[in-house]
């Protein structure tokens, strides 16, 4: 899935934080904190094609069940979505 | 102008939480350069080239990057580039773009005279988190006596351009024996071009350009000072508002979100020396720019070092025990860069800033009271006035009804 915006990861005193680069300064408020499934996430994105994939790379790594998993991609990816961050 | 939203993002104020605890460097104040197109008779480090020349040496752009490079590697996410006037540095975007890319969230300080053309383009193109810009004065010939440059209307036409692209602007402003008859206009500017102004009227005592002539500078006596900050707070806050601050003034309760933000009840108490560094034009490391010292040598014995000595000598400092024990703490801006700039000692009674801010507790009740006895008067006058075209109503109605009488008399007459 692609990063349509610019944004540099960072990790900061135990936190995961998005720093808005470029032209997506303009429509950022700033910096972008991610728990830790949405860090795991964010950084598969690039390597998988749908929200299928990114569960079943969460299934491998974490002890969640399937519609946990389910759930919270289709949250963190609805967000994004929303921020234009991927199509 | 949206006078009640926050200028801090509460995710900074919970990083420099975090970063107090940890002992790390959340934010790095990077004054790239002493040297700046102005010439502010109240500036704390302007310097002309030849006294630049004299002083020191200005780091090269690979030095900046480098010692942001080791600060961000131990934790540095926020960056102000100031100076002097920083984009008077040719090698400006090298070191701006350098630190970008590391992942740094940049607010540059700037005068706002060079936001144009080629420049303008570059940082509407790659635009900082925000651009924290001096307005100097209402007016040409403010900005001329002040600044030495009649600068007003091509600052405020670089600013509107900023803004039109949708760039974050907030706005500095200090109030001085040159500028505080505009501040009406300052206001409207500010409220036309849709910014917030961060406003004092207190001007710490240049030390750094003039020596140990602590407590002198070119700024109001405190009796002005406060005068001054007071008709500006009448200005920026509506009636109700100004209400609350008088009444809280008067109860000595502080602003809840003051210039330089209160992280600790002893000793340095913002987040200088503790989560935040300043590096100065010539390479060394301090809690602040506004003092003249603990000093560490970065580019010598390493950022990490010099953090660690900043931190340490930090801890020690000290403020007065009539200062810290002062019932009018909350509300006064005292701290340990006033303390040394005003007596040249941490733990010595900056008297300047007790006038100024026993001033600005009287004169905030008396304009409150003030406003209050031409608030009755309006409201009494309004009772008049109603009162009155009530009157005149009855009389038109019972004219009226008499000559409605007086024409159906006549019609049964007729």
């Amino acid at each position: 899935m692609k990063i349509k915006k610019q944004l540099i990861k960072r990790e900061i005193a135990g936190d995961t934080i998005l720093v808005p680069v470029g032209k997506t300064v303009y429509d950022s408020n700033g910096l972008f904190v991610l728990n830790e499934l949405a860090a795991f996430i964010w950084d598969i994105l690039p390597e998988v094609s749908d929200e299928v994939q990114i569960v079943e790379r969460i299934l491998a790594d974490y002890e969640v069940t399937r519609e946990v998993a389910s759930a919270d991609t289709a949250q963190f990816l609805r967000k994004l979505r929303e921020m234009g961050i991927i199509d | 102008m949206n006078k009640k939203s926050r200028t801090e993002p509460y995710i900074s104020t919970y990083l420099h939480s975090k970063g107090r605890k940890l002992g790390l460097p959340i934010a790095g104040n990077f004054e790239l350069t002493a040297r700046c197109n102005f010439n502010c008779p109240m500036c704390y480090v302007h310097m002309t080239e030849e006294q630049v020349r004299a002083a020191g040496k200005e780091l090269t752009a690979e030095q900046w990057i480098s010692i942001a490079r080791e600060a961000r590697d131990r934790g540095m996410i926020f960056v102000l580039l100031t100076g002097g006037e920083p984009l008077v540095r040719r090698d400006f975007f090298e070191i701006y773009r350098g630190m970008k890319e590391m992942g740094l969230l940049i607010s540059i300080n700037s005068n706002g005279s060079m936001i144009r053309g080629e420049i303008l383009e570059k940082f509407l193109a790659d635009p900082p988190f925000r651009f924290n810009i001096s307005l100097y004065g209402g007016c040409n010939e403010t900005y001329e006596n002040m600044c030495g440059q009649p600068a007003y209307t091509r600052v405020k036409e670089n600013i509107r351009a900023l803004r039109k692209a949708g760039v974050e602007v907030s706005l500095n402003l200090s109030i001085t024996p040159y500028n505080y008859q505009d501040l009406a206009q300052i206001y409207a500017d500010a409220v036309e071009l849709d910014v917030n102004v961060r406003a004092s009227s207190y001007m710490y005592p240049s030390i750094r350009v003039n020596g140990e002539q602590y407590g002198c500078g070119n700024r109001l006596s405190p009796e002005d000072a406060a005068k001054y900050g007071v008709a500006w707070d009448q200005l920026r806050f509506t009636g109700e508002e100004f209400a609350v601050r008088a009444q809280n003034m008067k109860n000595l309760i502080g602003d809840e979100e003051p210039e330089c933000p209160v992280e600790s009840e002893e000793g340095v108490r913002c987040r200088a020396g503790s989560s935040a560094f300043w590096m100065t034009w010539d390479g060394q490391m301090r809690p602040c720019g506004m003092m003249p010292g603990p000093t560490a040598y970065p580019l010598e014995v390493g950022f990490e070092a010099a953090w660690e000595t900043i931190k340490a000598e930090t801890a020690k400092i000290r403020l007065p025990n009539q200062c810290t024990s002062c019932a009018k703490r909350d509300v006064c801006p005292v701290c340990a860069a006033v303390c040394v700039t005003e007596t040249g000692a941490f733990d010595q009674v900056p008297t300047y800033v007790c006038r100024q801010t026993e001033q600005t507790i009287c004169a905030t009740w008396e304009a409150y009271q003030n406003r209050r006895g031409a608030d009755s008067k309006q409201a009494e006058q309004t009772i008049c006035t109603t009162w009155k075209a009530y009157q005149d109503g009855r009389g038109v109605e019972q004219r009226m009804e008499e000559e409605s009488s007086e024409h159906a008399a006549e019609k049964e007459g007729n």
